[in-house]
């Protein structure tokens, strides 16, 4: 028998870019909502946690220079 | 002191048979191996000898070749690709040296294919024959299509899918740019089918993954699909990835306007680890439902960006971005260049295989920018066309084009971060390309 290998081809590039694009689609789309929900529900730790975080940090390091300012005092008393 | 001499003589005669019997053993053994000599060696006049080694010298066999001398294949060969064939393989051979040494096209795969190719048309030592180390090699990973699987993890653990998670509609530009593997496909049969060449229908398709631009899926496919093209095919792949910084720039340039070359984009948002951790898994999950023939390579892939993304086996991480995918490159280029053996590589299909790679390469870039300029069309963020050539797999060589040519019009638009989100769709949408071959060939 003799099949047109021309039609063949066709036929294999219209399933072919069809597979590929309805894929690619379906990707985007979860994607997006994948995104969407982690957004929504895992939130990584937000700046202002993060702020928090250093505001802490600026008051342990004014202890420490407190801590040290008052022992060269006392060590030049002494 | 009677004792003390029988003890004497007692250790001397159990000196003395134990120097008998291994004597005895001794002459035994030279008396078989005079024998075993006996069997093979013919003492001959020293002109002989000489002639008969000259006889086996590797110029005799290539101006003279052995007409009984069979190919890799175990089939005969014509003398012309025993003897001048072999010579001009040698040759080109030297040329994708050059190419890779002082063009730096590809070095990392381009050498171990070239000295492969050298090793594959020596006569005489068969070395890419069954029994030969390349040949060994071959049937080790690339005849049942272990390496490029290998080289596809290593290939998911260095990329960052980030760009793409973060401007997700950029897919489908990678989508776009497989019309080069399909409309080559149909180019391929058109010629078959007029008569040029004689291309079956999975000849066809194996030819035409040369445009996906992806080096391990172009080499899982000729296995699968034409293992006798696998040489050209993967020369022509990858050193056509190689030359995409001149192939591409000039249909960029001419299917876009100066306007467009200098659409700025929006910035990227952050894209969180958690996204970046769930994307593997969700791709896969989505080729399992849709498409399992393409799981092999989407698999592999994402196994490689899963151990990347988890961050808790950066050991593994590490072994597959270097050590695992280095030796694996070095087993792949020498099994490819065993295909590079003259009676297989100097045939007419080459040069139709070469011809129709670039051509599929041309579509598929042309493709991509097409679509960013139809996705224009509609409301939304406008996308630079200039990134749409990156569709095309070749990872991150494409993208840098994109980057480059952009930069030539607009000095500060950064193009690069962009281009990545539809270069790694490339990838995807290239391994979905391929599994759509093997399932229609099933």
């Amino acid at each position: 028998m003799e099949t047109n290998l021309v039609m063949e081809g066709v036929k294999f590039m219209f399933l072919g870019m069809g597979t590929v694009f309805a894929f690619l689609i379906i990707m985007i789309m979860a994607i997006n909502l994948m995104s969407y929900i982690i957004h929504r529900f895992f939130p990584e730790p937000k700046a202002a946690d993060i702020a928090v975080n250093t505001a802490n940090e600026q008051q342990d390091k004014n202890k420490i220079v407190a801590a040290i300012t008052a022992a060269i005092a006392h060590h030049r008393q002494g | 002191m009677k004792n003390i001499v029988i003890k004497f003589l007692a250790l001397f005669m159990l000196l003395a048979f134990a120097n008998t019997t291994a004597g005895a053993s001794e002459h035994e053994a030279v008396a078989k191996a005079s024998t075993h000599k006996e069997e093979t060696y013919v003492s001959k006049p020293f002109s002989e000898m000489i002639m008969g080694f000259l006889k086996d010298t590797g110029v005799v066999a290539l101006v003279n070749p052995d007409p009984n001398e069979l190919s890799a294949n175990g089939e005969h060969m014509s003398s012309f690709h025993q003897g001048l064939g072999r010579v001009i393989m040698i040759l080109i051979t030297f040329f994708l040296f050059w190419l890779a040494i002082a063009k730096g096209f590809e070095p990392l795969l381009l050498l171990p294919i070239a000295f492969g190719g050298f090793l594959a048309n020596i006569p005489v030592a068969n070395i890419a024959g069954a029994h030969g180390f390349l040949g060994v090699i071959y049937n080790m990973g690339l005849s049942n299509e272990m390496f490029p699987i290998i080289i596809f993890m290593g290939v998911g653990a260095m990329t960052d899918f980030g760009p793409l998670l973060s401007n997700p509609k950029t897919a489908l530009l990678g989508g776009a740019a497989q019309f080069g593997i399909f409309g080559t496909l149909v180019g391929a049969v058109a010629l078959s089918h007029y008569g040029f060449v004689d291309f079956t229908l999975q000849q066809a398709s194996a030819i035409s993954i040369i445009g996906g631009a992806d080096g391990p899926t172009s080499i899982f496919i000729a296995t699968k699909l034409a293992p006798e093209l696998l040489g050209a095919i993967a020369v022509a792949s990858y050193s056509y990835m190689a030359m995409v910084p001149i192939i591409q720039p000039p249909i960029m340039k001419a299917l876009t306007t100066d306007a467009e070359r200098k659409i700025k984009m929006t910035t990227l948002r952050h894209v969180t680890r958690l996204e970046k951790l769930v994307f593997p898994i969700l791709v896969l999950s989505l080729a399992i439902m849709v498409l399992p023939e393409s799981t092999p390579l989407i698999g592999a892939f994402m196994f490689g960006n899963f151990l990347k993304e988890s961050g808790v086996v950066e050991r593994l991480n590490d072994t597959l971005q270097n050590a695992l995918i280095n030796i694996t490159t070095i087993f792949l280029g020498l099994g490819v260049g065993s295909k590079l053996a003259a009676d297989q590589f100097l045939v007419p299909d080459t040069m139709f295989i070469m011809i129709l790679g670039i051509i599929a390469f041309s579509v598929g870039t042309a493709a991509g920018v097409l679509m960013a300029k139809l996705m224009n069309l509609f409301p939304g963020h406008k996308i630079n066309p200039l990134i749409g050539s990156a569709g095309v797999s070749a990872v991150p060589m494409a993208a840098r084009v994109s980057n480059k040519v952009g930069m030539e019009y607009d000095r500060t638009n950064m193009l690069l971060m962009h281009a990545m989100g539809p270069n790694v769709a490339g990838v995807i949408g290239s391994a979905v390309a391929a599994g759509v071959l093997i399932s229609l060939f099933q």
